[in-house]
């Protein structure tokens, strides 16, 4: 959603702000974090996203001081940060439970840091306006934080972390603590709150759909390492590797040798299909490989009538229907028994008792896609 | 009009007063009817009778004479003795507090650190010494300070010093014995309060630029005032009235209210001089416990509110 117009911002500047260097962190001979090197741009929000355990968090720690690495490097502005605390580097974090003081009140919580900034008081009152009426909170200034709700809380929690105009902005796990409806809703002001004060960013989430609302750039974390870097758009369709396409969203894979390999286009046959698939673009590797191919649920078209293509369908048997309200989810049964997943818009208002066909429950339908729909991954 | 009261929620509502009474019983039963005793004995005279007082109510020639004798609170205030001995008293008790404290803290702090599996063994040797008798864990300790006692004879057999310390009989002493014996109630509270706080919080004030040790004194301390309040009053409340230490361990000149309190009673055999001794000590201790219990409530407040 916001990446058109940040993906341009990124481009104009590509400074980086952030290099991570063959980073390691041992725990007990467990590599948390496995030699990863990233670089990090001025300006932009980078969501590291990966399931629990995958050493996101540690990472995240790494960077913030309060862990140190057992190998590597980070360079802020080409510094190294190695050896210094927490309290020396010019990095602020929201942390996911936010960890207000609960004996200061709004003000207090935000002066905390500034406290350490050698300003004026008139500077620090300045100040702390400043961000509180950058999160639209001035009005709870004289609170405690459990005399707020959990939004107000988190904006509070932002705004200490920004107070003290860090370098770079950790944000940890940001949504993890709120709801569902608020979560939407906080997630693209937050975003445009961190764009505001331009402020490069590293968020942490197990949420696939936070990270790509929020970030400009997402980085999919497995056991240490991370395993694609890219923008939403670009880690969504064009996932490098059967790791990301199965972690970002559903997927269909079907398992499948190399038959034809042309540089315009290749074929793949697939013992679950009738039919080669066929794909627009040439796959730089031998007769007979295995490969895997990758659809996305939405990009397969079910029909009752066989489709006119030479590739790329196949019979199914409607096993179950999933009506979510905007989509359905179609569980499909392919005659070799594997199940494949589509997703159909509900772009038609379904009325009880309107009795135009629809399909349903045990129907035979045909499921199709375009050459241009799937990734064609290595096995 | 009026619903009349069924016995199934008669039942129900007596039995729930009777649970939420008990408190209440007990403290009716231990606490103010004793109280409203020792107050009437301290408005009589004293006499050589059984009981040794006065009655404060006599009813002759159609007459029901009350007659309050303030005598015993005008002597409080005209000798010296007893003010310097609540004085002395306030005074021994709060330098006992500050240094259990100033003890306490620091291993409730350690323990509350500890790995998880550690704590209750930790735990259990601050508790540990008090399953012997008190009497005999201060006994202990005259054995330790008198002239040829252990720690002076070791302290001579090593050379370190050439006559003996005095320390038996000295104010030294009964501080030692008052903060030996209840160090244990500064540690626990303080314990139980800081071993709940949330270490993220300490993690953000190091984050947001603040030293260990300002996190320490900005984060960690003022959350864990309730704790030192409870510890405080643990320790002051009953040390103020201390007898047994003070007798034992302390000199002729350590004065102590406890100590004045017993001699009255069984020296001077005087009921009611003693008794306005205990009441004036009790209407000075209800300011500190004001205090402990205004603390345990906001505490409580906070803990509803999360």
């Amino acid at each position: 959603m916001a990446t058109e117009q940040s993906n341009s911002q990124i481009e104009n500047k590509k400074l980086v702000q952030l290099e991570i260097k063959k980073l390691e962190k041992d725990f007990d001979g467990f590599k948390a974090v496995n030699n990863i090197s990233l670089d990090i741009y001025q300006g932009e929000i980078f969501a590291l996203l990966g399931a629990s355990g995958c050493g996101k968090s540690t990472l995240l720690r790494l960077l913030a001081g309060f862990e140190m690495p057992t190998a590597g490097d980070i360079l802020l502005n080409g510094q190294s940060l190695i050896g210094l605390s927490p309290h020396e580097r010019p990095i602020n974090m929201m942390f996911q439970s936010y960890a207000l003081f609960p004996h200061m009140t709004v003000e207090q919580n935000i002066a905390f840091g500034l406290r350490y900034e050698h300003l004026s008081k008139v500077e620090i009152t300045r100040k702390i306006d400043e961000v509180l009426n950058l999160v639209q909170m001035a009005q709870y200034a004289k609170r405690k934080p459990h005399q707020l709700s959990g939004g107000q809380q988190q904006r509070v929690a932002l705004a200490r972390s920004l107070a003290k105009e860090p370098k770079l902005l950790l944000l940890d796990e940001p949504m993890g603590a709120l709801d569902k409806k608020l979560r939407t809703q906080m997630q693209l002001e937050i975003v445009d709150i961190l764009e505001s004060v331009e402020v490069t960013c590293v968020m942490v989430t197990h949420d696939q759909e936070e990270a790509m609302t929020m970030a400009s750039r997402v980085g999919i974390m497995d056991a240490g390492v991370i395993r694609q870097i890219g923008q939403p758009i670009e880690v969504y369709e064009q996932p490098n590797c059967r790791m990301t396409a199965e972690f970002i969203g559903s997927v269909n894979i079907f398992e499948g040798t190399l038959s034809v390999d042309e540089p315009d286009h290749a074929q793949i046959n697939c013992p679950d299909l009738p039919v080669p698939i066929h794909v627009a673009h040439g796959v730089v590797g031998s007769f007979g490989m295995q490969l895997a191919f990758a659809l996305r649920p939405e990009k397969v078209r079910v029909d009752m009538e066989k489709p006119a293509n030479a590739h790329n369908f196949a019979r199914g048997v409607i096993e179950d229907i999933a009506y979510l309200g905007s989509h359905s989810i179609y569980h499909l049964r392919l005659p070799s028994g594997k199940k494949v997943l589509a997703s159909v818009a509900n772009s038609d208002r379904l009325v009880t008792g309107d009795d135009a066909p629809r399909l349903t429950w045990n129907d035979e339908v045909y499921l199709s896609w375009s050459e241009k729909s799937g990734v064609v991954l290595s096995a | 009009m009026t619903n009349p009261v069924r016995p199934a929620q008669f039942l129900k509502s007596f039995g729930r007063g009777l649970v939420s009474g008990i408190p209440y019983f007990w403290l009716l039963l231990f606490f103010v009817i004793p109280f409203v005793i020792v107050l009437k004995i301290s408005f009589a005279e004293s006499q050589i009778a059984q009981p040794p007082f006065t009655d404060l109510t006599s009813f002759a020639d159609d007459m029901l004479t009350i007659s309050l004798n303030l005598f015993n609170y005008i002597d409080l205030y005209e000798y010296d003795l007893y003010l310097d001995g609540y004085i002395s008293s306030v005074k021994i008790a709060g330098i006992s507090t500050i240094l259990c404290l100033l003890i306490g803290y620091p291993i409730a702090y350690a323990i509350a650190k500890l790995p998880p599996h550690a704590r209750n063994l930790a735990l259990m040797l601050v508790i540990l010494p008090s399953w012997t008798s008190f009497l005999i864990r201060i006994y202990a300790w005259i054995g330790l300070l008198k002239n040829n006692g252990l720690i002076n004879n070791a302290l001579l057999g090593l050379g370190l010093i050439d006559e003996p310390l005095v320390m038996l009989h000295t104010p030294i002493a009964v501080y030692i014995g008052i903060v030996y014996a209840y160090l244990p109630f500064m540690i626990l509270p303080i314990y139980t309060n800081l071993v709940k706080h949330d270490h993220t919080l300490l993690e953000a004030a190091s984050d947001l630029g603040a030293t260990p040790a300002a996190a320490f004194f900005k984060v960690t301390l003022p959350l864990s005032v309730s704790g030192i309040v409870a510890g405080s009053m643990l320790v002051f409340i009953p040390s103020v009235g201390e007898f047994v230490i003070p007798e034992l361990l302390g000199g002729p000149d350590t004065l102590m209210i406890g100590k004045l309190l017993w001699s009255e009673f069984f020296n001077a055999r005087n009921w009611p001089g003693a008794s306005a001794v205990a009441v004036v000590m009790l209407i000075m201790l209800i300011i500190p416990i004001t205090i402990f219990q205004r603390y345990q409530a906001k505490d409580l407040e906070a803990i509803a509110d999360d």
